[in-house]
């Protein structure tokens, strides 16, 4: 692997995250997790409500589910409940800052393979996104009355079908091309 | 159902991936021997189409999330060893693009969901497919969401017991089986189930329109 800034970007994320289940100590995961916010940059603020939102829920079914039965049954240790949410929010804080400074593609340029999956299946999935949208777009603009729940699963259901066979469709014609100038042939 | 990172302590992660990274490598020697121009399209396409599904993620109090795999519709359109890398891709993109699931719990989720949600597929659609291949298709499907729900929700319960301080408080996730147990497998019951309808459609599509080159 050939490495670049973005490449070397994504291993010490990888090393961050694994590192920091290495560390117990409330203390340190605080300053860790201050220290990734410090360091973030500016539209720090704008990431740490990103990765905010993106735990919230988990955080807060966990941490009310371990205070609940920690009250319930006299076990309650609040530093259980300060580690596993600093850990959570320091691996959240850690993988947004990553999200948003690291050019994934540029960042696999070392691993071709990688790479080439990669943009293959995110431009399947924006075909998947841009055929729903199309679909939403389309029956809203010929309904003057919301779909009831049954031609909702009845759409679903035939937007998922015919949404399959353009993606096929569009994925052999990349492929074919793909194959013909050379580019499937490692 | 998957698990995300910093509930799993080290001492499970790290066997995980020493089980992992051999299923990866005989994966991978199996599909590049699989893979022509004909299957690589439609992986691409139903590799996609699992990343979708797995991205509409409903928060369980188990510690994990409920959604749709799309597993099942992968291992009987391509069989164990490409539906196990094309659903590891999954989960990386998903750790990669969205922050969800995450590194250290990537073997975890990629061997239970993965590996043995797709060996549960292939072993029931063989056994039962000869007798009645819509019943087998849903049976399968049904089977193999519970079954990676219920090896998820063993490995975080496991977690209080394995990784705890000098006073005996936990490190990791803080809840044991008989919390994680019920509070995964109800919803997964129920999410197996629309699974199972939305596997049988496509599985129906699929065999019409000749897809299932490798049929499990």
């Amino acid at each position: 692997m050939k490495p670049n800034r973005h490449s070397l970007a994504l291993l010490g994320w990888a090393a961050a995250v694994v590192t920091s289940t290495l560390v117990h100590e409330p203390a340190v995961l605080a300053a860790a997790l201050l220290g990734v916010l410090l360091l973030s940059g500016r539209g720090r603020w704008a990431l740490a409500t990103r990765t905010l939102k993106a735990v919230a829920a988990v955080v807060l079914l966990i941490s009310l589910g371990y205070v609940g039965m920690g009250w319930l049954g006299g076990t309650l240790d609040t530093a259980v409940l300060l580690r596993l949410n600093l850990r959570l929010l320091l691996i959240a804080m850690l993988t947004a800052w990553m999200l948003r400074d690291v050019p994934l593609i540029t960042a696999l340029s070392g691993l071709p393979s990688a790479q080439r999956w990669l943009v293959i299946v995110q431009a399947q999935v924006a075909l998947f996104r841009r055929l729903a949208e199309d679909y939403r777009l389309a029956r809203r603009s010929r309904s003057t009355v919301a779909p009831t729940l049954r031609q909702r699963y009845l759409g679903a259901g035939s937007l998922t079908l015919a949404a399959l066979d353009k993606a096929v469709h569009n994925a052999e014609t990349v492929t074919q091309a793909m194959r013909a100038r050379g580019a499937l042939d490692d | 159902m998957h698990i995300p990172d910093g509930l799993l302590s080290p001492q499970t992660f790290i066997p995980a991936f020493a089980i992992a990274a051999p299923a990866w490598w005989w994966a991978s020697r199996r599909a590049r021997r699989q893979l022509d121009d004909a299957l690589l399209p439609r992986l691409a396409v139903f590799t996609a189409f699992a990343f979708l599904l797995s991205t509409l993620m409903l928060p369980l109090p188990g510690g994990t999330s409920g959604h749709a795999l799309g597993l099942a519709l992968l291992t009987l359109c391509f069989g164990v060893p490409l539906a196990f890398l094309a659903y590891t891709l999954v989960l990386v993109l998903q750790a990669l693009t969205l922050g969800a699931g995450g590194l250290t719990a990537l073997p975890v989720n990629a061997l239970c969901m993965g590996l043995v949600g797709a060996l549960v597929v292939a072993g029931v659609y063989r056994g039962l497919g000869g007798l009645h291949a819509a019943t087998a298709v849903v049976l399968a499907t049904w089977l193999s969401v519970m079954l990676s729900a219920t090896l998820v929700a063993l490995v975080l319960g496991v977690q209080p017991l394995i990784a705890r301080d000098a006073d005996g408080a936990p490190l990791f996730f803080p809840f044991g089986p008989a919390v994680t147990l019920p509070a995964i497998l109800l919803p997964h019951a129920v999410l197996a189930t629309a699974e199972a309808a939305l596997t049988l459609l496509v599985w129906r599509h699929a065999r019409r329109r000749q897809w299932l080159a490798r049929v499990a």
